[in-house]
This record gives C-alpha cells, sequence and structure tokens, in this order.
C-alpha cells in the first residue's frame, strides 16, 4: 500500500516541492532584505526593549522613529500575505478532493478493494501518507510564511491581526490538514473529481468565515481602562489584537466611539475624568490562540476522516 | 459438488429501486458460467455483492464458504475484473505486477510476466497508451496471477472488436482449463459465451430467471414445428410461442418429456434461442427449485 501511494502520488507531490520552491525563491530574498532594514533601521532593537506603556515625556518609547525609518522601505504591503491565505486551499484541491474521487471517477477503486487487501488498511494508508506529506508542506510554507511576515506584522497591525493570523505559525498547518481531509471526504460524497473540488471550495470558505468570526471569543477578552489625559498610555506597538474601543465621560457617557484618545495634560478639550475602555485579547495570547485555532481545524479534519472512511468501507462500491 | 457460491434471497436496493431482489442461486465449483441478462438486469450488482464491492440489502451471499464483505482473506482467492477492465492508466503493466504482488499475499509474479510476455503486451508503455484489447488482457493478467479459485468478469469482452473476443476468451480458457477455476462472466450478449460456457445464470429485471447447467438446459427444452393452433396442447411448459399464418412454433421446457404428437416436429434448442425465449416473456422462468442453505434473518 504505502508503494502505491508513493506511485499514485509522487507526481503530485514533486509539483508541490516545485511550489514551495517557487515561493521560497520569492519570499527568502525579500525578506531577508526585509530583515536587513527591520534590523538597519533600530526597530527590532527598540521593540526588544520597549515597555508595556509609553509615556510622551521620555524620548521615543512607541519606536515612533525607526518605524518611520522601516516604514520608508516598507510600507506594510500585505498583498502577498492574501496569496499565502489560499495555500491550504490549493493543497486541499490537488492533494485531498482527488484522493477517492478520481478512483471512482476512473473505476480504479474496483481494481483496488478487490486486492487481498481492506478497504480500510487502503484508506488509512493512503489518507495517512498523503495527509503526512500535505502536512510537511504546510509546516514548511508555513515557517516561511512566519518568517517572512514577522517584521511587517510587529510594525503594523501586529500579529494578532487578521490575515497575519492566518498565515503564521500553525494556524495554516491546521488549515491545510483540515482542507485535505475535506476533500477526501467530499471525494466520497461525490465521487467525481471536479464536484468534489467545488464542495471543498465552498467548504473551505465556510469554515475559515466561521472560525475568523468566532475568533475573538475563544477566550473572553480583557478590559483595560486608562485616562484621556494623562502622560503614559498602554504600548500600541504590542501586538495586543483590540476588538473594541472607546471614550467615556465621567458619567459613563461615550463620547468617542469606535476610537481612543491620548491628550498631554493640561488637556482643555476633555474633562481629567474621561477615560479610554479597551477590550483587547492580550499580544501574550498569540500561540494559546493559535493552538486553538489549529486544534480547531485538526478535530474537524480528524471527523471528516472518520467519517470518509466510513463512506468508504460501506458506502462506495 | 462443491459450490464456488451460493446466494439465498440475495437483494440490493438503490434508494427504492431493488438493483437485485430475491436472488436464490448456487454456482458449483469448477464451472464456466454465463451470467446472461439485459442492462439493467443486475449483473454487475451480483458480482459486487459477490466479490464484496457492495453489502447486501436482504439474504445472504457465500463465497467459497466464506461472507465476502470486508473479508481480506477471501479476496486473496477471488480474482475480480471489473466493467471495462479499469486500471491506473498511467501506470506500467511493471507497475501494476509489482502493485498487486505487493497487495495480495497469494501472487504469482512469473505467471503475470510470462503471460503478459506470451501476449506481447509492452512491460514499459503506460497502459493508457495500450490497446483495448490489450488493456483487457492486462486486467485479467492480474487477476489471474492471484491463482483465484474463482474468477469472476464483468462484461470482459464488451469493449473489443470480434477479433480480440475470440482471442480473450481463447486465453482464458486456456489459463483456467488447468487450475480447475470456477469462472462468471457477465453479458448482455450471449453469442460471445456460448462457446465456452457450460452454466447458465440468466438475470431479468432484478430477478434469476434461468439456471443452470448448459447441458441440462438443452435437454429440458425442444423446438416444436408444427400447423398454426390457437390452445397447443403439450406436455411441459411453452416459454414462448410465435406464430405465421400456417404455422406455430414453440420453445417448450419439456423436462425430458418425450413429445409423442406425431402433428409436431421436435428440434433440439440452441442456448442463444432459449435465452432468448426466455427475454422475451419475463414471467417465464426455468429454475431448480430452492436451494441450499436456510435464510437466516
Amino acid at each position: 500500500m504505502t508503494w502505491l501511494t508513493w506511485r499514485q502520488h509522487r507526481k503530485q507531490f514533486l509539483f508541490a516541492i516545485i511550489g514551495l520552491a517557487v515561493l521560497a525563491a520569492v519570499l527568502v530574498p525579500t525578506g531577508r532584505s526585509q530583515y536587513r532594514a527591520f534590523d538597519g533601521s533600530g526597530l527590532a532593537a527598540c521593540l526588544r526593549t520597549m515597555g508595556e506603556t509609553i509615556d510622551y515625556r521620555l524620548a521615543d518609547t512607541d519606536c515612533h522613529e525607526p518605524l518611520e525609518r522601516f516604514s520608508a522601505e516598507y510600507s506594510g504591503d500585505f498583498a502577498p500575505a492574501v496569496l499565502l491565505i489560499f495555500l491550504p486551499l490549493l493543497v486541499g484541491l490537488f492533494f485531498g478532493a482527488p484522493m477517492v474521487a478520481r478512483e471512482v471517477e476512473r473505476g480504479t477503486h474496483r481494481l483496488v478493494w478487490t486486492q487481498g487487501t481492506t478497504r480500510l488498511r487502503w484508506a488509512v494508508t493512503k489518507f495517512g501518507l498523503v495527509g503526512a506529506g500535505a502536512l510537511l508542506l504546510a509546516a514548511a510554507y508555513a515557517a516561511l510564511a512566519s518568517w517572512w511576515l514577522y517584521p511587517i506584522a510587529v510594525a503594523h497591525a501586529g500579529r494578532f491581526d487578521y490575515l497575519a493570523f492566518d498565515v503564521q505559525g500553525i494556524a495554516p498547518v491546521g488549515y491545510t490538514v483540515f482542507t485535505v481531509a475535506l476533500g477526501t471526504f467530499a471525494g466520497t460524497v461525490w465521487q467525481k473529481v471536479l464536484p468534489a473540488m467545488a464542495l471543498t471550495l465552498v467548504g473551505f470558505v465556510g469554515a475559515r468565515v466561521a472560525v475568523e468570526l468566532a475568533r475573538p471569543n475563544f477566550l473572553p477578552p480583557v478590559e483595560r481602562r486608562f485616562p484621556v489625559v494623562a502622560y503614559t498610555f498602554p504600548n500600541p506597538m504590542l501586538s495586543d489584537w483590540i476588538l473594541d474601543r472607546n471614550v467615556y465621560d465621567a458619567s459613563g457617557q461615550v463620547i468617542v466611539p469606535g476610537g481612543d484618545v491620548f491628550c498631554d495634560p493640561p488637556c482643555p478639550e476633555y474633562d481629567p475624568a474621561a477615560y479610554n475602555v479597551h477590550l483587547y485579547q492580550p499580544a501574550g495570547r498569540f500561540w494559546l490562540f493559535q493552538f486553538i485555532e489549529a486544534g480547531l481545524f485538526v478535530a474537524l479534519a480528524a471527523s471528516l476522516l472518520a467519517l470518509a472512511v466510513y463512506r468508504v468501507r460501506r458506502r462506495i462500491a | 459438488m462443491s459450490t464456488a457460491f451460493e446466494t439465498n434471497g440475495l437483494g440490493k436496493r438503490y434508494g427504492r429501486t431493488w438493483a437485485l431482489r430475491d436472488c436464490s442461486l448456487r454456482v458449483p465449483a469448477g464451472r464456466i458460467a454465463a451470467l446472461v441478462g439485459p442492462n439493467g438486469a443486475g449483473k454487475s450488482t451480483l458480482l459486487h455483492l459477490v466479490v464484496g464491492l457492495l453489502r447486501p440489502d436482504a439474504g445472504t451471499v457465500q463465497v467459497l464458504g466464506e461472507t465476502p464483505a470486508a473479508n481480506r482473506a477471501l479476496l486473496d482467492r477471488v480474482g475480480f475484473v471489473a466493467q471495462d477492465a479499469p486500471l491506473y492508466r498511467d501506470f506500467t503493466a511493471t507497475d501494476l505486477l509489482t502493485m498487486c504482488g505487493k497487495l495480495n499475499r497469494r501472487w504469482d509474479a512469473a505467471l503475470a510476466r510470462e503471460r503478459l510476455g506470451h501476449l506481447r503486451i509492452p512491460f514499459d508503455r503506460p497502459v493508457g497508451k495500450l490497446s483495448g484489447g490489450q488493456r483487457a488482457q492486462v486486467a485479467l493478467t492480474l487477476a489471474l496471477a492471484k491463482r483465484p479459485e474463482l474468477l469472476l468478469l464483468d462484461e470482459p469482452v464488451a469493449g473489443l472488436d470480434p477479433l480480440a473476443r475470440r482471442e480473450f476468451l481463447q486465453t482464458l480458457m486456456g489459463s483456467v482449463a488447468e487450475e480447475g477455476t470456477t469462472v462468471v462472466l457477465s453479458s448482455h450478449l450471449l453469442g460471445d459465451l456460448e462457446r465456452v460456457c457450460d452454466y447458465l445464470i440468466l438475470l431479468q429485471a432484478a430477478h434469476v430467471q434461468v439456471l443452470g447447467s448448459v447441458d441440462d438446459l438443452l435437454a429440458g427444452h425442444r423446438v416444436l414445428i408444427g400447423p398454426r393452433r390457437a390452445e397447443a396442447k403439450v406436455p411441459g411448459s411453452v416459454v414462448h410461442a410465435s406464430h405465421t399464418d400456417k404455422q406455430s412454433t414453440l420453445l417448450v421446457r419439456t423436462n425430458g418429456q418425450p413429445i409423442h404428437d406425431p402433428a409436431w416436429t421436435v428440434h433440439s434448442v440452441t442456448l442463444e434461442d432459449l435465452v432468448l425465449a426466455y427475454l422475451a416473456d419475463a414471467s417465464a422462468g426455468a429454475l431448480p427449485g430452492p436451494v441450499g442453505i436456510e435464510v437466516t434473518r
């Protein structure tokens, strides 16, 4: 079975390796120059030493100047990251969807399932090996993307932001395993390659959007209050994921919805009792959220694969 | 005589439609059985149930004394070539032999290579580039190299030209003759199988209509030709009657009773006449009575 799986999928795997090499050829040089600017501008060193709060009476506690220098070279262009979002989908479409669908479409399941092996063994070996291949591939591009994106992400919206979160860490590995499982399952339901691919596409988008909407509530957000009129404020460069921000007056009325205000004393425009409220997920929860996200998708993948194995054993002939 | 496979009240349903219903039959070991019936009669369904690709919705099926579903030990002993002889088209013959060698515990690699070599089938070309006849031969070779006790072939010659059909069946018979392998060949045309088969299973509209050894069936039926009569009194039962203005031609199941009425000229039947007569009338049937094991529910 191992030999057969390798013989059937070696071409796909080779193409995937070529694709990965092309990706690396783009990301490695651009990443290196990004890191040169990141270090050269002093931003990297500044971010390492900055505190929880900034103080406007002290010089540059929010890394403003190195950030200006870095941004002059890298304006926070996330466009390539949008493409990275779709890598798990590509793997799912081309590794997952044809896994069962192509066999049934061409009738070869009747050849292989009538040899001296069980369908359970066939399914477990094939799904397992192709899945493991996809997982390695995903680990490779996730590592590459995490490394590449890090400077831009911390310099701008933060690693927790939509788009940045989705292409870094272990989340893309979870998405990939999920999409391969989804494709495999889709192929056992609609036993033709193209419709199975279409189901995979729809399922991927649906699951990703649903989890994206749920993510802010993986854990209850933390609330912080701080005065508008002050010299010190929470450091905005910490990569906290701020879900909601409002400014209240002393009586608890919202005076600036959806924003925050910092004002050096003396500040005639604002009541000294006015305060900001942030609802946020602290930057320190980044990896915890990565594990929750990846775990969720891996659990979905496991259920889909179990269903796919059931359908292979009982529902297809 | 031992049994190659036996079904009892076997049924398979797709949604609300029964593809095969109340199918009870027994094929003795060592036979070359023709599984005949119009398209959609349930031939493939029956073969898939026997080889364990499908699980029954009703009744039982016993193959070489075992239940076929998810039975790896049995799959070692049964060779199967599905309709259209599916193969991985980008695999070479060598790849396919390697694959089957790895998947089967009972595998005669020498036999497979020798057979393909003898048929002059190239080993190193993707099988997708071979002719239909060659592909069918490769598929048959893969099944034969398991040295199966039971070989099931689903419309093996359907896509082949007449010469390739004859060659395919000849090489098949050459291969199974020594081993005493039981073979079941399905076809919607009897013509292909008539020369090689000694057992007949006729399916029509999801039911078994005729079952038995070809010799017994031929001995048990006669064609009677005589002057036209509205109600013919003949021993046995009339399977099919056709009339012209002057004469009637009856195909009669005599069960060996002699015909004494001098008005009739008695002829023996060919297998093809017999099959066509039964196919023309779905209500007629020739079954050897209840078979074998009790149905357990």
